[in-house]
């Protein structure tokens, strides 16, 4: 568990990096190198949109398995990643090898552009269908989006079990909870954005009620993934609203009194991307560890340490919820595909978002 | 056949080409009403709403275009004002978006370095200061069509091979069936008696009977110039005849004894010879008499008994050597055929008189005989017998054995296999052998019972 404290810190720092957008703005990631373990024979330089500390794992069994390559990983929020990988391909170069972001809707529009390579190998057969777009842009992992709530103040008997039941707790009990739940700022997080945008896809009537509840109970809205369960962790908040699974399940294990709800009625599913530059220096080093994480192995090692919920295997130890998400049709998994696009609409994402602020915040 | 072939390719190739263009419209049609479909979900998406023109981007217009699994997508939507209010700006800038007012406008443009197929649809926008039209243009990446036409190409293609090597087959087939006919008209002509030139009379389809006629024409003249080749003949032997008569009594007449005992030889031999000649002028009449009653006369019921015994008379001379056995056996039963029973006779003399001066050392037989259907007029020497190897030789006309003077009359056996093949039978030869002596026999078909 330790392994999870340690970052903690580098969190806040990158939580202050979306706080002062100046700072962040440097596009220039946070650059770590992985020496190679062996004699250097090839260098490959991952541009992410993804913790570290989640990737780190999976970099190490890589480098374990290819001793002679080093990694110069450099950690970059979503938007950053993709102004900076729009830029490079306009320019026709591309400093990266392999691009990951949990924003596959930026991915798909920089494939839809034609800055991304294809890449047809056994690795990438295996991938569902819905996670696969042009053998261009593919999903490396399963995260469920998922409530979590301290069980040090929600009694049992109102721990939400669905959307509509967050919407009816927030309703009946709007003053024990005013200003204890928090979501994503979706101006601020790409991934908070597609998430509230399938979410308003998903059930219409439903999310608009929810998110008139949620305005109501004054919601703590916070940039992004680990801002929003630190206040929770802190004691501060005590319900979480769309937290994608994987982070959620670091903080349970990190906090035992932190607990998960996978959401009866449904559950998005995001699946992160991966896409290949189409003028990647290293191309080759990029669809190497591309095949590594598509394949058994990799996905074994995401299981492990870094993602916990995978579509071929049980959910994780502590997460109630049916033995196969996607199969019972509560998992709803967001296509990689050019529906995406309509997401990355700029004047749909700015009225989208005004309007999504006028309800929730009352501005 | 190869010309069959070069056919069958070429027009495979036009098929498979024709295939190609109308797999292409096909999967044009099919991903131009997706499009259509996506560009009009869109510019639903447009309205005015509290004074300003709003767009709502329906994802399911995406999820439509998705359906072109791997293609890529580009929009652009335009505003009264003409400006791109989202989307791709640089998407079909030079298009003339007016056109697409009255329809939806279709096109092929190159977008970002990739082909595309492109949509144009207007909207009629009521805007606060006055009506406008808004646009929405889509466009796609062509893989899917592509995918599809080859496809579709592809499956034609096979078809078209399939139905080429069938074509093939068959061609092959039907030459070979319509050309039974040719075929069988050579066999008939090569199976022909050479002696037979009567027209053909072989059933054949309507387009060979020019070609028939053809050869039947020529038969014909052929025929008509062999019998003026015969007439000739027997008018010259007619006429030959005569004076040679007189050659004959002149000859006889001289006295052998007057003659010096040199010259005594000399004069045997012109005797000899006026009798080979006198004998052979003869045949060459009885030949043109037998070739003359076979084109006038109608074939009657003739009994094989009568006729053989007949020739038998008349072919073996009372002057015959007395050490010469010969005798006549006739059939038990009554033996008909179809025939001519002088010219039958003179078959038979000549193969008699043929023994005679040729085979026959000691005895000669002549025998009548039933075998199966056909009647068989033996005549039996005790000579040494034609050669195998000599026999198709022999009934030609004046052929001379090489080895001995058998056949050295000429026509002999010609007039009676002539005769024979007329009446439907052949002359036949039965090899000497140890315990058998030779045989030559004419072979006649005998009427039925039933058609009599």
């Amino acid at each position: 568990m330790s392994r999870y404290r340690l970052p903690a810190l580098k969190r806040v720092l990158a939580a202050v990096a979306y706080l002062f957008p100046a700072m962040a703005g440097a596009v220039e990631g946070d650059r770590v190198t992985f020496p190679a373990q062996g004699d250097e024979t090839g260098r490959l330089v991952i541009h992410a949109a993804t913790d570290l500390e989640a990737m780190r794992p999976l970099l190490r069994d890589f480098q374990a398995l290819n001793p002679g390559v080093a990694i110069e990983y450099s950690d970059y929020v979503t938007n950053d990643l993709f102004r900076e990988a729009q830029q490079a391909c306009a320019a026709g170069s591309s400093k990266a090898d392999i691009l990951l972001s949990s924003s596959v809707d930026q991915l798909v529009r920089l494939a839809n552009d034609g800055c991304a390579q294809m890449h047809d190998s056994s690795g990438t057969q295996g991938v569902a269908d819905w996670a696969n777009w042009r053998n261009e842009v593919f999903g490396f992992t399963f995260e469920p989006v998922v409530f979590v709530y301290d069980r040090r103040s929600v009694p049992p008997e109102d721990v939400p079990r669905s959307h509509d039941a967050l919407s009816d707790l927030l309703r009946s009990k709007t003053d024990v909870y005013r200003g204890r739940i928090a979501t994503y700022d979706i101006e601020a997080s790409g991934i908070g954005y597609l998430l509230a945008f399938y979410d308003s896809r998903q059930a219409p009537t439903a999310n608009g009620r929810l998110l008139e509840t949620l305005s109501r109970a004054e919601t703590v809205v916070r940039c992004c993934n680990n801002e929003v369960l630190g206040e929770l962790a802190a004691g501060r908040i005590s319900i979480a609203y769309n937290v994608l699974g994987s982070y959620a399940y670091a903080a349970a294990l990190a906090n035992p009194d932190l607990r998960i709800v996978l959401p009866e009625d449904y559950a998005l599913i995001l699946s992160r991307g991966a896409m290949i530059p189409a003028r990647a220096a290293g191309a080759e080093f990029g669809k190497h560890f591309l095949d590594y994480l598509l394949s058994a192995r990799g996905r074994q090692v995401a299981r492990e340490s870094s993602f916990f919920f995978s579509e071929d295997a049980p959910l994780p130890h502590g997460v109630e919820g049916p033995e196969s998400l996607t199969g019972s049709g509560i998992g709803r998994p967001i296509r990689i595909g050019p529906a995406l696009l309509a997401a990355q609409d700029e004047i749909q994402r700015h009225q989208f978002i005004t309007d999504w602020k006028n309800v929730l915040l009352r501005r | 056949m190869r010309r069959v072939g070069f056919v069958l390719v070429l027009g495979a190739g036009a098929l498979i080409t024709a295939a190609w263009i109308y797999a292409r419209t096909a999967a044009d049609e099919a991903y131009d009403r997706l499009l259509l479909g996506a560009a009009f979900q869109m510019s639903d998406g447009l309205i005015v709403a509290e004074d300003s023109l709003r767009f709502v981007l329906p994802p399911s217009a995406f999820e439509l275009l998705g359906l072109a699994q791997h293609d890529r997508v580009f929009y652009r939507v335009i505003d009264p004002s003409g400006a791109t209010l989202t989307g791709y700006a640089d998407l079909a800038a030079e298009i003339d978006l007016e056109v697409s007012r009255a329809a939806p406008v279709f096109g092929n443009d190159t977008f970002l370095g990739v082909p595309v197929r492109t949509v144009t649809v207007s909207h009629a926008m009521s805007m606060p200061n006055g009506p406008g039209w808004a646009y929405v243009v889509v466009a796609q990446t062509i893989e899917a069509r592509r995918a599809l036409a080859s496809e579709l190409t592809a499956r034609a293609s096979v078809l078209v091979a399939v139905m080429s090597v069938l074509a093939l087959i068959g061609t092959a087939f039907a030459v070979r069936y319509s050309l039974r006919p040719v075929d069988d008209l050579g066999a008939a002509l090569r199976r022909r008696d050479p002696q037979d030139l009567a027209p053909l009379q072989v059933a054949v389809p309507r387009e060979l009977s020019p070609f028939v006629t053809s050869i039947n024409h020529f038969i014909n003249r052929l025929d008509e110039r062999i019998k003026l080749l015969q007439r000739y003949i027997a008018d010259s032997a007619h006429q030959i005849r005569t004076p040679l008569t007189a050659l004959s009594a002149q000859v006889s007449m001289i006295d052998e004894q007057k003659v010096a005992p040199e010259d005594r030889r000399h004069l045997q031999r012109v005797q000899s010879r006026t009798a080979e000649l006198a004998g052979l002028t003869n045949q060459l009449l009885n030949h043109a008499m037998v070739i003359h009653r076979f084109d006038s006369i109608q074939l009657a019921p003739v009994w094989l008994n009568e006729v053989a015994r007949m020739a038998f008379r008349n072919a073996v001379p009372i002057t015959v050597d007395p050490d010469m056995v010969v005798s006549f056996e006739p059939s038990e039963e009554e033996l008909v055929a179809m025939g001519d029973a002088l010219s039958l006779r003179e078959a038979i003399v000549n193969v008699i008189d043929n023994a005679l001066r040729h085979g026959a050392v000691a005895r000669l037989e002549v025998r009548v005989r039933r075998r199966e259907d056909f009647g068989l007029i033996e005549v039996i020497d005790d000579g040494p017998g034609i050669r195998q190897e000599d026999w198709p030789n022999v009934v030609s006309r004046f052929y001379t054995g090489s080895s001995d003077t058998r056949g050295a009359s000429g026509l002999g056996f010609a007039i009676a296999s002539e005769v024979a093949s007329v009446l439907h039978g052949r002359l036949g030869f039965r090899e000497r052998t140890e315990t058998k002596p030779f045989c030559v026999y004419l072979e006649l078909p005998l009427i039925q019972d039933s058609d009599r």
